[in-house]
């Protein structure tokens, strides 16, 4: 005699089989949220990305249709006396703007964190600059930079007795005059962001110290620099892509001959937007983002993994 | 090792005085702790004693010098906050031997004192970790080792284990008393807590909106409490108070009356034979203990906390009487609040 059970098989009751579970719900509700931005980012950002990968091996003119030329572009872009030149001052924007800025904005931070008098309107002072337009203030830095009786900073050094400089119309002032505006420009945000790390500080680390007898300069070094490092990495990476990629303010200060005098202030970007939309040599200038985004990708993680933390 | 002394202490921010000018003295080796409310000024007051706010007004006085314009590390004093205030970019080690930054001991003196130190606390096998991975109780015992290691003149304490469960808090509380008894230095602790007052203090001071109210061992304080609020805040749980009078030498309950009758819970006991001062009332709500309970009790409109013994738990709605031996009654003034004796 076979034994039969009846019904469903005992410990196991039929649970009612639901298709939008409590997590297919979440999911939903989720991927709805990002599906906008996921598609804004692979159409806008991604998708030109990777398609300048492929340009960069082509010959395009933007008229007939790109061919394939494989690394042609990259040898000549190497071969190109140009791009050395561009290379090394886009790098000096970059290995004398990061420091220069970041221990100014570090030095503002922290003396304006000690300021109760005037506090915000100083603080909305520094950050004026920062939600500027980029070409008005060249603009205006342009003029500073003028001949004496028109340029500010000329009619005061000859006011000492200082003879004139040509600043922007010097091969060798001009890059450094540039580079002023651009630290003057970021600022700002260096600073918001730097105030933000310091009053993340609890005070009694400070009031700690105080008692265990550290002066100011040791508190600096041993407490404040230390708690301050997860900002500072921050903003060593960020201000050291914007350096890279330094463009508004060199376009705008030397217009008549955009990179001049002689591109002794060209940056890559301006190179490269010579190259496509003066030139238009699109494969050309595809190859020369290529290598910009490899030397951003470069500096980045070198900067990250120099300031890691170290357990 | 120094002594510590206020002298018509005042600290005012901008036109409010949150401390109204206190004298106390403590001596060479004393255990003080400050009790009080929320906002009373303990706080404040440590912080001047060490530095960490201006005086506004008075002395203090640490060994015979007047240090009021001297700098935190100027006084020789260590500090142990609510909050640990422990780097968390530093190892346990460092951290401890933070507190030697500026000694002008040698490396292996310094070494050595933190390894001391160390051992004391029984951080030995901690010293290489970072204080994210340490608990509660390591990292307040990292904080007093940074203070340990300096010999200072005074330790000053705040709230140090308020962040803490209630049993690490009770081994901690038994950690820093032998502490104290090892090295014998001065120690001014504040809490709100009044078992840590009553368990760790030589003496206690209690503080109340920026007055000191009383000041006394801990069994004087309880003993012999100077005003209604010492009497309620001391002692767990609180004092009962009723409104009462004297009639024909005797004190009876009587609502609106000129005095307060105080009995402890503690000697009111449910139950026991006829004592000098008997009281009854209708139960609302017991809370067994294990070796006793409490009862709650209503009597003339007002709750009366009694104790009974463990296993006679009375139940709710019943009506008990409890009794208190002779001596057991504080009596205060209404108006003033004042003390006036025991019967
Ligand atoms: N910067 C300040 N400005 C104005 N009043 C203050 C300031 N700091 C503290 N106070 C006031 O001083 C009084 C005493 O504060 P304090 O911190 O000493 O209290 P506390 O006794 O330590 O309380 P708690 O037990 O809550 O820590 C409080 O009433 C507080 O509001
Ligand atoms: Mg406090």
């Amino acid at each position: 005699m076979a034994l039969t059970e009846q019904g469903a098989p005992a410990g196991r009751p039929d649970r009612p089989h639901v298709f939008w579970t409590m997590r297919r719900r979440q999911l939903l509700w989720v991927w709805g949220f990002l599906a906008v931005p996921v598609l804004f980012y692979g159409v806008i950002r991604f998708y030109p990305t990777g398609h300048a990968f492929w340009l960069s091996l082509t010959d395009w003119d933007l008229m007939s249709d790109p061919s394939f030329i494989g690394l042609d572009n990259y040898t000549r872009l190497f071969a190109d006396p140009q791009f050395g030149r561009v290379f090394r001052n886009t790098f000096a924007y970059l290995i004398m703007g990061t420091p220069i800025s970041l221990i100014l904005s570090f030095i503002i931070a922290y003396a304006l964190d000690r300021v109760r008098f005037g506090h915000t309107f100083l603080r909305a002072l520094y950050f004026l600059p920062f939600i500027t337009t980029a070409s008005a203030m060249a603009w205006v830095w342009r003029w500073f930079y003028q001949p004496a009786p028109i340029g500010v900073i000329n009619d005061f050094l000859s006011g000492f007795g200082i003879p004139q400089m040509a600043f922007l119309n010097s091969t060798t002032w001009a890059l450094p005059s540039i580079m002023v505006t651009a630290i003057w420009a970021g600022l700002g945000f260096q600073i918001i962001i730097f105030m933000a790390g310091l009053r993340a500080i609890p005070t009694t680390y400070y009031e700690a110290a105080r008692i265990d007898g550290l002066g100011e300069w040791a508190i600096l070094r041993r407490i404040t620099l230390p708690l301050l490092k997860p900002t500072t990495v921050f903003l060593v990476v960020f201000s050291s892509i914007g350096f890279l990629r330094i463009f508004d303010q060199v376009y705008n200060m030397t217009t008549n001959d955009p990179g001049g005098p002689l591109g002794s202030t060209k940056p890559l970007v301006l190179m490269i937007y010579q190259t496509a939309f003066s030139s238009y040599q699109m494969g050309y200038a595809a190859a020369q983002t290529v290598v910009l985004f490899t030397i951003l990708l470069v500096v980045s993680l070198l900067q990250l993994w120099i300031l890691r933390e170290r357990t | 090792m120094a002594t510590i002394a206020l002298r018509n202490l005042v600290k005012s921010y901008g036109k409010t005085d949150v401390i109204h000018g206190i004298n106390l003295d403590i001596a060479d080796g004393e255990f003080v702790v400050f009790v009080g409310p929320s906002g009373c000024g303990k706080s404040t007051t440590l912080r001047m004693i060490a530095g960490l706010e201006e005086v506004s007004g008075g002395e203090i006085l640490i060994g015979d010098q007047v240090v009021n314009e001297l700098d935190p590390k100027r006084r020789n004093i260590a500090m142990v906050f609510q909050n640990y205030a422990i780097y968390p970019h530093m190892t346990v080690r460092q951290n401890i031997a933070f507190g030697l930054y500026t000694s002008p001991l040698s490396r292996e003196q310094k070494d050595a004192r933190v390894t001391e130190a160390a051992t004391m606390l029984g951080l030995t096998p901690l010293l290489d970790r970072r204080p994210a991975a340490l608990s509660g109780g390591q990292r307040q015992r990292v904080a007093i080792g940074r203070a340990m290691v300096r010999d200072p003149a005074a330790f000053l304490f705040d709230e140090p284990l308020s962040n803490l469960d209630a049993q690490l808090r009770a081994q901690m509380r038994i950690e820093i008393k032998r502490l104290h008894q090892r090295l014998g230095t001065t120690i001014v602790y504040v809490t709100h807590d009044q078992v840590e007052a009553m368990t760790m203090a030589d003496r206690i001071v209690v503080m109340r909106d920026g007055h000191i109210l009383q000041s006394g061992t801990p069994t004087e304080i309880y003993d012999a409490p100077a005003n209604v609020f010492t009497a309620q805040f001391i002692g767990s749980p609180s004092m009962n108070l009723l409104p009462a009078a004297e009639v024909e030498g005797r004190i009876v309950a009587q609502a609106g009356g000129p005095l307060l009758a105080g009995l402890r819970p503690h000697d009111l006991v449910v139950g026991a034979e006829e004592g000098a001062f008997a009281i009854s009332g209708e139960v609302t709500a017991v809370e067994p203990l294990g070796p006793e309970t409490l009862v709650h009790f209503l009597t003339e409109g007002r709750t009366v906390i009694a104790t009974a013994p463990a296993r006679m738990i009375p139940a709710i709605g019943s009506t008990v009487q409890a009794s208190a031996p002779r001596g057991a009654l504080y009596l205060f003034d209404a108006a003033s609040e004042k003390a006036l004796g025991r019967r």
